[in-house]
């Protein structure tokens, strides 16, 4: 075991191998509040890397509702029963990781799910907590909730697969941070399946392998996001590189909204793993289920989200959001305008904050023709 | 690769996939020291096989669109032939119109889930492979098509649904349906014909209503022809060129030949606000849903804008994220719900009361907008207290009706209409404008009534300080004094009726929310944009439901504005965007244009007809022996049923267990044309194998009603997988064979350019004829779509918004007055206690007395009841039920209770639409399906389930427990005995075997108490899926026969559903823009005035049927492990509640 430094959790905490970061780390930042759980991203996915023999139970992205919703069942309740109540101690955390409440012999405390509970993969599908009885009115945060929650691996940077794994045969790039399973080299122990905490490894029966989300890196490779961000329509994903917090750029997106703005928060820091998918938390939902997910941020998060329709810049880089394939290195609001840049600076999206209104002329007398809108 | 077969490559795509890939690459193992694989790792060539996994030899465009809207041009990603992975083009955001018009890359992507799981349809095993004949129709054709006495086939051959189905050519299936087409109406011709149609037992005026035309038996429909206006509206061309065969049939010249009859669309789907055309004589009024980020509110009402609209969500989510305020009315929590700033929960089918509270409190407190509704609405004009009509200007001043001059013309006899794009005008004819005269107000300044014509709208309104409230006395010229009140004051009367109190009562909205929400709409006047879904629609009393909004909307300004306007979703119709189709579907078949530069000369033969009477067992609406249906309405029997693109009409039909046991046997030819083995190919006797969207040879166009693309379907390079033509090479092939079988050439001339590789020439023609298209040509925007890239529609302005040019130009609505109509003076409507906007009851789904008016003594309404039709009072069978105008006040009404709650059927039970399908698209595809609720599972660990998914009903857990049902349980549920799932069940075993609806429950907190909601989306049982899931082994229920897979073990989410007539749809006398261009004319009208069917109510029995633990043991898994409601094990009750975190106090600034 080795002692790394966790921002998420504002210390330093016990990992199997020692710190070591990526050139740059693949990130990303998911707005709950545009999710419509379409599963366009799921199916993105699938049908670009999962649609084979084996393969058929696997979602590397999946989309389940919150808080009755779980793929696999009970994934993330089943870790928070084995670890107990932690606390936060303002925004350091005081409780422990799942690498410190490892059993003995263990490298993570984890656990592995059945085959069956991969059945009902949307199970909890817009089942809400509370419920209604009659009629109701709802205002601000809901008295009757649930929310969308999209989820792919979170390519950590404290991996949880990576670290059980006996034969090392998980790897994080360097070049990007993606991690990877090394399908040459798996044997198939699926200790990866049981660490991690997001159950973002499959065990596929056909190869004998163990299965994850490669972040499309062939995509990123050529500057592309991967599938499941381009084929997202809620536009609610954002694709790009983010740095510590003490090298934070308002200039970088990902940087802007996790950093400066302090709106997107990880998914469980608790659990230790530094992810790199960091979420704006939903408005209709109460903050004690929040803080439990997204950690002691939320106040804030929410606060920066609802605060948008004052803060151009906000909103503006929100807009931006699934406007183009192309990952966006850059970011600058120009007024009415939000741009985009690629890595050498060059502009590569520009969209408006608000879509352009036309207003044609009631006759056209050029083609002699009148423009009207009921035909 | 290249070496292998197609077959072989489809079977290694199915197959190996990554897998193969993933055991070459561990070939190459060994094993080396790691010391940190966070900082590097040895050997990383394996990646390679990724990287060749994401690769693809070439890609094309082609253009998904179901009847969603939204229009997606995909991007299909191509590996040996074989289209294996799609994608969104990212090109929406470089669409431009002729004038320079640019709109940004926030469009896109558009693309969906359905969309990408097209690979898995295109090559599925359902996609119909080639041509097939239903053996025992094959028979029939081939002896000559043998008939009983009466005209009857003989039963032996008409096994539908259970028969053998025998592989033909394209050439075979076409002559016999010409074969079949030609011997129905010439048995149907004639005195003769007419014979013994009445020998059959249609009742007399439908059978009169033939005309003695044998062509007016047979039925075409080409499905939501928006989406396809040559492939899928080239049936109703086909269905002109009938004349031809009823010109050799009954010998008649050209001018009083018939063609066949088309069925309805966009008013069969439900879809059509009824009540829209009653205000505004127009179709409907909408707006483009990127509009909402101009809004300063957005009422999502009835609408699952989150489910039905994913493309355009965001639209909403980032217009909220600026400060646009989302509020959410629903019939639930539903997945909008979760997106609004104010939530609000309803009764289903209450609408129009809520609607009513909310005037009444803008009403009440003055709030309203009064330029608005001086300028733009009949409330200030005066109402006749004697016989509850209009007063008429000539009746007071005895002069003649005003010249009309406002962007309008009178056409007189004989006078050359010009075709629809090229009118600018109003038309109309004169003897309605005589009819209509002008009408009168009462001048508060003068104390005197004033005439004003329907010139006098907007900034020509002459109204400066009309009477609102009160009572005056109008001396006619003859001397005679009457009693009058405006409009406003007899609705304001009727309205208090429901004061907050009454409205949470009949609403369950509470009351506070109610007199908020009316205070937030009336604050900023044309600020706040409805978006009404088809929810509300599907009730019996939508047209009251859209009657009462619009009156909410007027009232506070909002109607026709950018940002404040009045919106129905449902379904993509608006064919009159595309106002010249006429030269497409109409031209003459007496007189072709062969010149593909010249234009076509129109001249309509077919008859429109509303497919609800088909639905309706065939017959139209008697109240007693009194014929509701209007003349202009009259259906004639149904005896031959050929449809494109439509799963709606057949297969998911409303009461489609009725319609396919007790309809369908009188019908003669059923022919579909199918991609994939739908449950209407089930039913049919002849299905023929089209091409799906991505194997288009002819290119196509469309448009949508929810955003401003023009979009084409551009020709594809990817080679047809199988033996199928595209939709309109059916309707060609076709065309040959009557033109063999008649000798009359001209049936084959029709499609010459169909078979040249033309089309689009006849895609040109329509964009030169449209007013919204001319100036483009169609060989630019293929180009443009083969990139990925659609154009804009010239409409006036982008976003469209319907009621602009009213709003704007003072253009007159296209009504009587003008104006935006509250009230209805027409007889149809003040005998059934409509005049003014009110709420009935539901029909079915309510729990009080099914459709009573909710009235107080009113001195206007004087609704006809039962008696005055020689109906027993308490007589509430359904058929009586439907024109059964019975009018209570809230108290009397809330002491009833729907006549078959002593039975225990207590539950509504409402069937909306959901993300997972657009309408049956494409949710038997497994990726899909699996994702479909809770009850997916890809392996089928249980095998009662019918397929990897299925369907299930929601229900309260209070409500399902109180029935002893658990979570997952299996349950039947049972509606009305009198006729659901099918009229005769109790005699009829065989059939209510796979008819009976048998499901999963789901405890569903999201719903009130009493409602319970099965999604609208899923394949319902048939008999060979039932008999499938008993034979095979592996228990799928899958048709032995025909591949079809269902996903209910028996009967569907229709085993509860019928379809129901409303008189007011059905008037002779409504006024109404024609479907294309600018004349207004009256009465029926497809799509526009026409019945809608409310398929959306029933009310239902819920029993239980068998455990839902695997294999019929115990609880369902997931209940069992106590993670689903009322189930909750301790662990899931503290992450409820937050609890496995502490210390996380709210920071700086946060609030709770």
């Amino acid at each position: 075991m080795a002692r790394v430094y966790n921002w998420q959790l504002g210390r330093e905490m016990s990992y199997w191998y020692p710190e070591r970061r990526p050139k740059r780390q693949f990130a990303a930042v998911f707005d709950t509040n545009k999710c419509i759980a379409c599963q366009t991203c799921t199916l993105a996915c699938k049908t670009t890397w999962t649609s084979g023999k084996g393969q058929e139970y696997m979602l590397w992205n999946n989309v389940e509702t919150k808080p009755y919703g779980f793929y696999p069942l009970g994934w993330d309740l089943n870790l928070l029963e084995k670890l107990g109540a932690q606390d936060w101690d303002g925004g350091q955390y005081a409780g422990r990781t799942i690498f410190e409440a490892a059993q003995p012999g263990e490298r993570v405390l984890g656990w592995r799910p059945e085959d069956i509970d991969y059945a009902s993969p949307n199970v909890g599908e817009d089942d809400c907590a509370g419920g209604v009885e009659k009629g109701a009115h709802f205002t601000g945060v809901h008295n009757s909730w649930f929310f969308y929650l999209a989820r792919m691996c979170n390519h950590c940077t404290y991996p949880a697969c990576l670290s059980s794994c006996p034969r090392s045969a998980i790897y994080k790039r360097p070049e990007d941070g993606i991690v990877l399973i090394d399908q040459g080299s798996c044997r198939g122990y699926q200790e990866c399946v049981k660490a991690c905490p997001y159950k973002k490894t499959f065990f596929n029966a056909m190869t004998g392998t163990s299965e994850k989300c490669i972040a499309c890196f062939p995509k990123i490779e050529s500057g592309m996001q991967p599938q499941c961000f381009v084929n997202c329509i809620g536009k609610i994903r954002f694709a790009g590189w983010i740095s510590r917090p003490e090298s934070a750029r308002a200039d970088n997106p990902i940087d802007f909204l996790v950093h400066v703005k302090k709106v997107a928060l990880p998914l469980f820091p608790q659990f230790g793993l530094e992810p790199n998918v960091y979420y704006i938390p939903p408005m209709n939902v109460p903050r004690e289920f929040l803080a439990q997910m997204f950690g002691p941020g939320v106040d804030q998060a929410l606060e920066a989200y609802r605060n948008a329709p004052r803060d151009k810049d906000l909103a503006g880089l929100l807009t931006l959001f699934g406007s183009t394939e192309a990952i966006v290195a850059k970011w600058k609001r120009v007024e009415e305008q939000v741009i985009g840049y690629d890595e050498s600076g060059k502009e590569i999206i520009r969209v408006p904050l608000r879509e352009p209104t036309h207003i044609r002329q009631a006759f056209d007398a050029a083609r002699g023709v009148a423009r009207t809108n009921v035909s | 690769m290249k070496e292998l077969s197609r077959r072989e490559f489809l079977e290694w795509v199915g197959a190996a996939g990554f897998s193969a890939f993933a055991l070459s690459a561990s070939e190459a193992w060994s094993l080396q020291a790691i010391e940190n694989p966070l900082a590097s790792y040895p050997k990383r060539d394996w990646e390679k096989v990724y990287r060749d996994l994401w690769k693809s030899d070439s890609t094309f465009t082609f253009l998904c669109a179901p009847n969603d809207t939204h229009n997606c041009i995909l991007n299909a990603f191509v590996r040996d032939g074989v289209v294996t992975r799609i994608g969104p083009t990212m090109k929406y955001g470089e669409a431009t119109d002729l004038y320079g018009s640019k709109v940004s890359h926030r469009w896109d992507p558009r693309v969906c889930q359905k969309g990408l799981a097209l690979t898995r349809r295109f090559y599925g095993d359902r996609r119909v492979r080639y041509p097939m004949v239903r053996k025992g129709f094959k028979a029939w054709v081939e002896k000559g098509f043998p008939r009983e006495k009466d005209g009857r086939p003989p039963k032996e051959y008409f096994n539908r649904g259970r028969d053998e189905w025998l592989r033909v050519t394209h050439e075979q299936a076409a002559d016999m349906v010409a074969a079949a087409l030609v011997n129905i109406a010439t048995t149907y011709s004639g005195e003769n014909g007419q014979k013994l149609l009445m020998q059959q037992g249609y009742e007399e005026e439908i059978v009169q209503a033939t005309k003695g035309a044998g062509t007016q038996v047979l039925k075409f429909r080409g499905g939501m022809p928006l989406l396809g206006l040559t492939r899928i509206f080239g049936m109703y061309r086909l269905a002109n060129s009938m004349a031809l065969l009823d010109h050799k049939l009954r010998g008649v010249s050209p001018d009083e030949a018939l063609g066949g009859r088309g069925w309805d669309n966009y008013s069969w789907h439900t879809d059509l606000p009824p009540g829209h055309p009653m205000v505004t004589g127009q179709q409907t009024v909408e707006f483009d849903l990127h509009a909402v980020e101009q809004a300063r509110m957005v009422i999502v009402w009835g609408m699952n804008w989150v489910t039905t609209k994913m493309p355009d969500t965001h639209w909403l989510t980032e217009a909220r994220l600026k400060g646009t305020k989302v509020v959410v009315i629903a019939c639930e929590y539903s997945s909008t719900s979760i997106k609004a700033d104010d939530a609000i929960v309803v009764r289903p089918g209450t609408t129009p009361a809520l609607a009513l509270g909310l005037c009444n409190v803008i009403m009440r407190e003055k709030l309203y907008d009064a330029d608005y509704v001086r300028r733009f609405t009949d409330l200030p004009l005066l109402v006749r207290a004697d016989n509850l009509k209009l007063l008429r200007a000539e009746e007071v001043f005895g002069d003649k009706p005003a010249a009309l001059k406002n962007q309008t013309k009178i056409i007189g006899k004989g006078d050359k209409v010009p075709p629809p794009g090229a009118q600018t005008d109003m038309l109309i004819p004169e003897g309605l404008r005589e009819a209509w005269g002008d009408f009168v107000w009462w001048n508060r300044k003068t104390s005197r009534p004033e005439a004003i014509s329907r010139d006098q709208v907007g900034k020509f309104s002459p109204l400066g300080d009309p009477l609102l409230e009160g009572a005056v006395e109008v001396t006619l010229k003859d001397g005679k004094k009457i009693a009058c009140r405006p409009i406003f004051d007899v609705i304001l009367e009727y309205a208090k009726h429901f004061d907050p109190k009454t409205t949470e009562e009949i609403t369950w909205a509470p009351a506070p929310a109610i007199e908020s929400l009316a205070r937030e709409i009336a604050k900023v006047p044309g600020t706040t944009l409805f978006a009404v879904g088809m929810g509300p629609n599907q009730f019996f009393n939508n047209d009251n439901k859209d009657r009462t909004q619009f009156l909410l909307a007027a009232l506070t300004g909002n109607i026709g504005k950018l940002a404040g306007n009045i919106g129905s979703y449902a379904g993509n119709y608006r064919v009159a965007m595309f106002n010249g189709v006429p030269q497409y579907i109409n031209e003459n078949p007496f007189d072709i244009e062969l010149d593909g530069a010249k234009p076509a000369r129109p001249r309509q033969y077919w008859r429109p007809e509303s497919a609800h009477y088909y639905n309706h067992e065939d017959h139209p609406l008697k109240m007693g022996k009194t014929m509701i249906t209007g003349k202009t309405h009259m259906p004639t029997p149904t005896k031959s049923l050929w449809f494109a693109n439509a799963n709606s009409i057949l297969g998911n039909v409303k009461w489609h267990y009725n319609t396919v046991v007790n309809v369908l046997p009188k019908i003669e030819m059923v022919a579909v044309q199918e991609w994939w083995w739908s449950t209407s190919c089930e039913w049919a006797d002849v299905v023929l194998a089209v091409d799906s969207w991505a194997e288009l040879k002819h290119p196509d166009m469309c448009c949508s009603v929810t955003n401003p693309f023009l979009t084409v379907f551009p020709r594809t390079p990817l080679e047809r997988p199988f033996e199928t033509r595209g939709d309109i090479e059916c309707l060609a092939l076709v065309g040959k064979k009557l033109a063999q079988r008649t000798g009359d050439r001209r049936f084959a001339d029709l499609w010459k350019f169909v078979d040249e590789g033309k089309v689009e020439v006849y895609l040109q023609r329509i964009l030169d004829f449209s007013s919204t298209t001319k100036g483009y040509k169609f060989s630019d925007l293929e180009e443009k779509a083969k990139k990925g890239i659609p154009a804009l529609m010239m409409t006036r302005t982008n976003p469209k918004a319907v009621g602009y040019e009213q709003v704007y130009d003072s253009r007159p609505w296209y009504t009587k007055t003008g104006r935006l109509e509250f009230y209805r003076e027409e007889d149809e409507f003040i005998d059934a206690g409509e005049n003014l906007p009110v709420h009935r009851e539901p029909i079915d789904s309510t729990f009080y007395e099914p459709n009573v008016i909710v009235a107080p003594p009113h001195p206007f309404i004087k609704a006809k009841g039962p008696e005055a039709y020689g109906v027993k009072k308490d007589d509430l069978s359904n058929e009586v039920r439907q024109g059964r105008n019975v009018v209570k006040t809230w108290e009397e009404t809330k002491k009833t209770v729907h006549p078959l709650a002593k039975d225990g059927y207590k539950f509504v039970f409402h069937t909306p639409k959901y993300r997972h399908g657009a309408h049956t698209m494409p949710i038997d595809t497994d990726m899909v399906a699996m994702l479909f609720g809770p009850f997916g599972d890809i392996y089928r660990r249980d095998k009662r389930q019918p397929f990897v998914a299925e369907g299930y009903v929601d229900i309260h857990p209070d409500d399902a427990k109180s029935l002893g049902i658990e979570d997952g349980d299996y349950v039947w549920i049972d509606s009305d005995p009198e006729d659901r799932p099918f009229r005769g069940w109790k005699k009829n075993e065989k059939d209510y075997k796979f008819a009976r609806l048998l499901c999963r429950a789901r405890y569903y907190p999201g719903t009130p108490r009493g409602i319970t909601r099965m999604w609208f989306n899923m394949y319902g049982a048939t008999p060979g899926s039932v008999e499938g899931q008993q034979s095979r082994e592996d228990g799928l229920a899958k048709n032995p026969r025909s591949g079809y897979q269902a996903m209910f073990r028996s009967g569907s989410h229709q085993s509860a559903t019928r379809g129901w007539l409303k008189p007011t749809w059905m008037t002779d006398s409504l006024v109404r823009k024609d479907l294309f261009g600018h004349t207004i004319n009256k009465g029926f009208l497809p799509d526009v005035h026409c019945p809608t069917g409310a398929p959306r109510e029933a009310i239902v029995k819920i029993t239980k049927a068998e455990p839902g633990g695997l294999n019929a043991k115990g609880l369902w898994r997931p209940a069992a492990l106590g993670l689903r409601p009322k189930y909750e094990r301790k662990g899931m009750k503290e992450y409820l509640a937050g609890k496995f975190v502490g210390g996380a106090a709210p920071q700086k600034g946060g609030k709770k």
